[in-house]
């Protein structure tokens, strides 16, 4: 019993020292190859050079010994390092996609207050002319992208969670077994075949039904991209109506009120929470829907007037990627990458947004709070 | 409602034809909400008459009808006649709802029809949405969810039989420029409304047919949802069933079944001819075959989806292993969760600007294959690794346990035990991954896209690909540093090069049927993968529960 309170670093330095006392020494060798060998790949593949396949092949060989002679050990080392790797890939994404935006940050300095913000022209400046003025502004396509979502999330928000409450509470069992797969399937549609018909069918009735000029609004494309965020909003709502244990749901329906009055009273205002992450979650795939978006808009950034003309759609963030990364040269391409940060950002606080909160939810299910 | 017919017959009778009106009146709705489908759809013209009636005066006598039997509904309800069980309110949502609508309506009114200028349409509107809203909340349940509703469809169906909105009436907002000028023609608006007007009076008259009250919402509630259900079905069988109208004769194009019509294939030296010709997905577009067919994209999309499950199923699965089974709660895991659901719900293109930034450089600086299939494997790691953990995590503790009692090592337990019992969901989890990248095109649009329309000899050939040689890294396969098609790309392609004319000089069919058919082609690959991993998970879910 060790009773002088320890600092963490040197609880550490004590279970690293076991651990190096415990293991066979041939076991500890092939681990340090291992390691060494695989983060040398790393950084050799970073340099583009030839010799990675050289430190991959070492890092296998010594794998496949530790695999045959330490089996746990080897197990274990492996799965943890292929664990690392997710946060590994998330950190390259976020480098990766910022060093390229970059020099679009730097390019697009304005003063405020005597301070050089880097990015401000970006989003304070409307015109986006590459060609004329190499003028580059994320304001139309960040418009774009919030009246798409917007519509989206009319659409998707109140059908996925009526959706999500006739598969969890009110379907039959056969009819769940028709509509759940059913609505799986919708999520399964390419979106590029979403895009095609939007384009083929949609697109040209919109322009004539409402006397438009050329093609593309943002009204149907937001209708379908909603359409296709819908899939995700009903599954984890309906995650989160099921979570809300049955005795509560009991409780209420012994007291004689009816399948409605227990949804409205007991079953959404307890998964209140998990619902509204699913919304969330629906929104992020709403923002990041690409092809349709591409393929039905006119891909000219610029703003509609007035502002909430729903019937006029020209880029989004995603569309003006996916649209002009082929042609984009130099600062051009930089805009585009600046997008890409825009959207990350956005997701990723919608993502971390709607962990909290379903988290959040399974605690005060759980009874903790 | 069976309790009270034993009360007396005057009531009796009174509540019988109380029934047949509310049933009515939703019979008609849902007549009324079909035939607003098909005139927005354009199956039947306004113009055109039913019975020697144009059809918009059809629509709008039955409008008025359903109007004035909600209203009676309500009225005969409130005066008791009917023994019902309404609430004091219809409640605040529907007040608001039915405020906001009439709002609108007072607005438009005032403003396209009146044509008050400037701020003039706000009072108008404003006392009619307060009316509304009034009625509905400050009235009995009965009066407030059904007259709001019935008068307006009354309306909406006087304005139809009157004439107003003839087929020359048009209305386009004023303050919108002439390049950004919308115009609303009756040809919309009218099947607009009736679809409106039918479910809210439906809603209206399920709640009274039921007698209001707790079960007159919940019957409200329930027609709404299960019409909500049943759209989207029906959404998913028209889309699906649509391409496949359309695509499906050009896909099929001169098939033939028969010894020796296909093309000539060499298997280990030895050379056959298929039992089949499919034209369609055995060609390339050339002017040297007479059907264009999409070959290099087939198998572009084959070698992407076998190239990202080869690189990410092993590295998810045995990150899934770990959180599963070794590691303990703690910061790595919870920082490893917020990566890998932001990894899920990062949008597909920034996965391609990554690999443009990443890979492309590292693999000879121009779109290839392996770019593809790398960023497409970041893809689908988070989509594996979620479900994988999740089937792992619901193997019953009592497995391990007995296992490691009987002196098994972790290792042998996690692959003997756990893996086993967690294999259908991992592999379900594997099947609806690839269902998803294989119709990813935003990735590969700029890591790995090749030209239009490929030809034959542009297919990518790995296998034949790889090469040894005596410098670093000893191995290169040319084929995967080569930029090259695949099915939603190809698509995608084929949209921008435009649909118009018909771009294949000797071929049976235009590029817009080529199109379809692409489209079909890449709907049946990935449905397919969603229809094996549903049918696995039900499968072996049932098995399970037995």
């Amino acid at each position: 019993m060790n009773l002088i309170p320890r600092s963490r670093a040197t609880d550490w330095i004590v279970d690293a020292r076991k651990f190096v006392d415990e293991t066979p020494t041939s076991a500890l060798v092939a681990l340090t190859i291992g390691t060494v060998s695989i983060l040398s790949s790393l950084g050799l593949f970073f340099t583009a050079s030839p010799l990675t396949s050289v430190t991959l092949l070492v890092f296998l060989v010594s794998a496949a010994y530790g695999w045959i002679r330490h089996r746990e050990l080897t197990a274990r080392a492996v799965t943890m390092a292929m664990t690392a790797s997710m946060i590994l890939i998330l950190a390259l994404i976020v480098v990766f996609i910022f060093v390229e935006a970059w020099p679009a940050f730097d390019v697009a300095r304005a003063e405020v207050f005597g301070i050089s913000v880097p990015g401000l022209r970006l989003f304070v400046q409307t015109e986006w002319a590459p060609r004329a003025a190499e003028r580059y502004s994320l304001v139309p396509l960040i418009h774009g992208t919030v009246m798409v979502t917007l519509v989206a999330t009319l659409v998707a928000g109140p059908l996925g969670v009526a959706s999500a409450l006739f598969v969890s509470e009110i379907a039959p069992a056969a009819v769940r077994e028709v509509v759940k797969p059913g609505i799986e399937i919708l999520a399964g549609i390419p979106s590029i075949v979403y895009g095609f018909i939007g384009f083929t069918i949609i697109s040209p009735w919109a322009s004539e039904q409402f006397d438009l000029v050329g093609q593309g609004t943002y009204l149907f494309v937001g209708a379908v991209v909603g359409l296709m965020a819908l899939p995700t909003v009903v599954s984890v709502a309906e995650d989160a109506l099921n979570s809300v244990p049955e005795s509560m749901k009991d409780g209420s329906l012994a007291l004689g009120t009816t399948d409605w009055q227990t949804m409205t009273t007991i079953t959404l205002p307890a998964a209140f929470s998990g619902v509204s992450a699913a919304v969330l979650l629906g929104v992020g795939r709403a923002i990041g829907e690409t092809m349709a978006a591409t393929v039905m808009l006119r891909n000219s950034p610029q703003l509609p007037e007035p502002l909430y003309n729903v019937f006029y759609g020209y880029d989004t963030l995603t569309s003006a990627i996916a649209a002009q990364y082929g042609e984009a040269t130099a600062d051009q391409l930089s805009a585009l990458f600046a997008a890409g940060v825009v959207l990350f950002i956005t997701v990723m606080f919608l993502s971390i947004g709607s962990q909290l909160i379903e988290r959040r939810m399974k605690r005060q299910l759980g009874g903790h709070e | 409602m069976s309790t009270i017919t034993s009360r007396n017959s005057l009531v009796n009778g009174g509540t019988n034809r109380y029934e047949f009106v509310a049933g009515a009146t939703i019979a008609l709705s849902a007549l009324l909400f079909a035939l607003g489908m098909t005139a927005l759809f354009e199956f039947v013209t306004l113009t055109d008459p039913i019975a020697g009636v144009p059809t918009v005066s059809v629509l709008g006598g039955l409008l008025v009808l359903i109007g004035i039997g909600v209203i009676g509904l309500g009225v005969s309800s409130s005066l008791e006649l009917i023994e019902t069980t309404p609430d004091r309110s219809a409640g605040l949502v529907a007040g608001v709802v039915f405020g906001g609508l009439w709002f609108g309506i007072g607005g438009i009114v005032a403003a396209g029809i009146l044509g008050l200028g400037g701020a003039g349409w706000i009072l108008p509107a404003l006392l009619l949405g307060g009316g509304a809203f009034a009625v509905t909340t400050f009235t009995r349940e009965d009066i407030g969810s059904t007259v709001p509703a019935g008068v307006l469809a009354i309306l909406a169906g006087g304005v139809f039989l009157t004439g107003v909105l003839g087929p020359g009436w048009s209305y386009s907002p004023g303050s919108f420029p002439s390049d950004n000028a919308v115009t609303f023609f009756p040809s919309v608006i009218v099947p607009g409304s009736v679809l409106f007007c039918s479910l809210l009076v439906g809603w209206a008259s399920a709640k009274a047919y039921a007698g209001f009250g707790a079960r007159g919402r919940h019957l409200g509630a329930h027609v709404l949802i299960y019409l909500n259900a049943l759209g989207i079905i029906a959404v998913l069988f028209g889309l699906v069933g649509f391409v496949v109208i359309k695509g499906a004769p050009t896909a099929f194009t001169e098939v033939a079944i028969g010894p020796g019509v296909g093309p000539e294939v060499s298997v280990l030296g030895l050379s056959f001819s298929l039992p089949v010709s499919w034209p369609f997905l055995m060609n390339g577009a050339s002017v040297f075959v007479r059907v264009d067919g999409i070959l290099p994209a087939v198998v572009g999309t084959v070698w992407l989806v076998v190239g990202a499950v080869l690189f990410a199923v092993p590295i998810a699965v045995g990150a899934a292993v770990f959180l599963a089974e070794y590691a303990d709660e703690g910061r790595f895991t919870s920082v490893v969760e917020v990566a890998t659901n932001g990894l899920w719900s990062t949008p597909s293109i920034v996965f391609g600007l990554f690999g443009a930034s990443f890979l492309i450089p590292r693999f000879g600086g121009s779109k290839s294959l392996i770019a593809g299939m790398l960023t497409l494997g970041f893809m689908l790691l988070p989509l594996v690794l979620i479900t994988s953990r999740e089937a792992m995590l619901a193997v019953p503790d009592e497995y391990r346990d007995a296992s490691a009692a009987l002196g098994v090592s972790k290792w042998q337990t996690i692959r003997s035990v756990v893996l086993p019992a967690a294999l259908p969901g991992v592999v379900t989890g594997i099947i609806l991954g690839v269902g998803r990248i294989a119709g990813e095109t935003a990735p590969i649009l700029v890591t790995m896209a090749g030209g239009t329309l490929p030809a034959g000899g542009e297919t990518v050939d790995v296998i034949g690909g790889f090469e040894f040689i005596a410098t670093p890294p000893f191995v290169t396969n040319e084929a995967l540093l080569q930029a090259s098609s695949a099915l939603p790309y190809q698509l995608y392609a084929l949209i921008t090069a435009g649909l118009g004319g018909p771009q294949f000089e000797d071929a049976p069919f235009t590029a817009l049927e080529f199109a379809w058919a692409n489209a079909f082609v890449l709907l049946t690959v990935v449905l397919s993968f969603y229809a094996i991993g549903i049918t696995t998970r039900y499968y072996f879910r049932r098995k399970l529960n037995r």
